[in-house]
């Protein structure tokens, strides 16, 4: 156990060494590797806002189901029944004509609009909340709702959600696809630059495969310079993130602003966080170890 | 110490590089393999040494049979050896202090006590007072010595070496094998692979005659001396007074 340990510090102690003799190069590749973890996270970031974003809509989604002219209060009492007794619905908000009217002329902006017509142009309408969010349930409902007696027009709110919906979903396949292209990208880049460090010690590794070095003893401070790289990569990809988010914020605030919003991007949590770190590193050492394994059997 | 039994090396599409070859080898013995070029001594030391396996018969190190044993445990096999090889292989990236280092390292010996065997080694050879200097700036016999404090740092039982004093003049070549008779004396068995009798340069032949001198003087005939001589890969003899030195 202590001779393991030892070796581990060793190991590092040779790594750390060697990155202080070659401090330029190893920031490079670095800031490369932070570069390319950055992309994705930062688009990981955006398009888990908007999900945010319309998820809380959601909730606000209804149907308007606004009735004929021509009615009394024994069919709206019934149409009421009918809507509550349906499983599809989860509350339903009656508003006659006349508190839509007073709903309306509360807001001064209408006043003058409402005040040159004559007499009262809204019809009375339910606002129902549907149990399911999904395309199909909600078209099937709104099908259902215009058949019923007394209801002239059926109106789904919601319906750029559903759009806005799929285009988050594409965003989301969209942001796999290059996610998993950039880690090929990055395990490519760092193999690579182990590779040469394999080459230049060839030396070194000759001679102490001679002399009665281990395999793990030969193979361990090049994964550790793997696992180094991703771990330098990664906080660097999480700095240009952050960096990223704080710049973009102040000018979506702004656009929020005007939609009487106060959206903005928030930063990862810190699982999240410690998840890229973690991701990070593993790509840095799965680097190492394939470019080892390739360079030679022997090692 | 190391016993071969009917030993043959054979590298693909090439001829026996050693053909049954039988010998042992005690402790504390001073052995010389000899021969000219492309006769098989780099071969026979490599697989005395373990770097190597044979193709036939059986390498015995310290009882343990090296074509029996599994790829994992060979390292620590040549930990037992010190190795000086034909071309130094020293490392030119570091001094000469992180030179001898290596073999330490690999034990997993570092700090304070890894520094002081360090400077105990490079002491032996007389390289002390340039423990930080860069390989490339010592002579050749210089280089020579390091390569030999790297080969002792360890403290192995057994010293092989590779054409020791092959490109050094005969005075260096004197200081190196008398460095060699010094370690043998307090115990380590030492090997030492050189030219042939008859292919030698005047240098190697005085070296020879050093060697010569050095069996038959007084002071050291109590400690056990031998010749392997090969000739095309096969053991012509095993003692000094067959060799025609």
């Amino acid at each position: 156990m202590k001779t393991w340990l030892t070796h581990h510090a060793q190991a590092l102690r040779l790594v750390l060494s060697r990155f202080k003799q070659n401090k330029l190069s190893t920031m490079l590749i670095c800031l490369s590797i932070g570069v390319t973890l950055a992309l994705p996270s930062v688009a990981y970031i955006v398009l888990d806002n908007l999900n945010g974003l319309v998820s809380g809509v959601k909730s606000e989604s209804k149907i308007s189901v606004f009735l004929t002219d021509k009615h009394d209060k024994a069919l709206v009492s019934s149409i009421e029944k009918t809507l509550k007794q349906n499983h599809a619905i989860q509350q339903v908000i009656y508003v006659s004509k006349e508190d839509a009217l007073e709903q309306l002329t509360a807001i001064d902006a209408n006043k003058s609009m409402l005040d040159s017509l004559q007499g009262n142009p809204l019809p009375d309408a339910f606002f129902v909340e549907p149990k399911s969010l999904d395309a199909t349930s909600i078209d099937a409902l709104k099908i259902e709702l215009s058949k019923i007696d007394g209801v002239e027009t059926v109106l789904v709110d919601g319906i750029w959600i559903k759009r806005l919906n799929s285009f988050l979903l594409l965003g989301k396949k969209i942001l796999v696809i290059l996610a998993g292209l950039l880690g090929f990208a990055l395990i490519a880049v760092i193999a690579n630059t182990i590779r040469m460090q394999i080459l230049t010690q060839s030396a070194e590794i000759e001679l102490s495969q001679l002399i009665g070095a281990t395999k793990s003893f030969i193979r361990r401070p090049f994964l550790y310079i793997g696992g180094l790289y991703g771990f330098g990569g990664g906080v660097l990809a999480l700095l240009i993130t952050w960096l990223t988010i704080l710049f973009l914020n102040r000018t979506i605030q702004t656009i929020a602003n005007s939609y009487q919003s106060n959206f903005n991007l928030h930063f990862l949590p810190l699982n999240e966080f410690l998840v890229i770190l973690a991701m990070s590193i593993a790509l840095g050492w799965l680097s190492a170890y394939f470019s080892l394994s390739t360079k030679s059997k022997k090692l | 110490m190391i016993t071969f039994d009917n030993v043959t090396k054979r590298y693909p599409g090439s001829i026996d590089a050693i053909s049954n070859t039988s010998f042992n080898i005690e402790q504390g013995e001073l052995v010389y393999v000899t021969g000219h070029s492309g006769a098989g001594k780099s071969t026979l030391l490599k697989l005395m040494a373990a770097i190597e396996r044979p193709t036939n018969g059986t390498v015995l190190i310290n009882n343990q049979n090296v074509s029996k044993l599994k790829e994992a445990t060979l390292p620590f096999i040549r930990r037992k050896f010190g190795l000086i090889f034909q071309d130094h292989k020293l490392l030119y990236d570091r001094n000469c202090f992180q030179n001898v280092a290596l073999p330490l390292a690999i034990n997993g010996i570092t700090g304070q006590e890894a520094a002081k065997r360090i400077r105990a080694a490079l002491d032996k050879v007389g390289l002390l007072n340039r423990e930080k200097s860069m390989p490339i700036t010592l002579s050749g016999g210089e280089q020579q010595r390091l390569a030999i404090a790297r080969a002792v740092v360890s403290k192995p039982a057994i010293l092989i070496a590779d054409e020791p004093t092959g490109n050094l003049d005969k005075n260096y070549a004197a200081d190196i094998l008398t460095l060699f008779k010094a370690f043998q004396q307090v115990g380590v068995t030492v090997i030492i692979a050189t030219h042939d009798a008859l292919g030698r340069t005047d240098n190697e032949n005085q070296l020879s005659e050093k060697i010569e001198s050095q069996h038959i003087s007084p002071e050291n005939t109590q400690s056990e001396s031998k010749v392997l001589h090969l000739n095309h890969g096969k053991l012509i003899s095993k003692s000094i007074s067959e060799v025609s030195l």
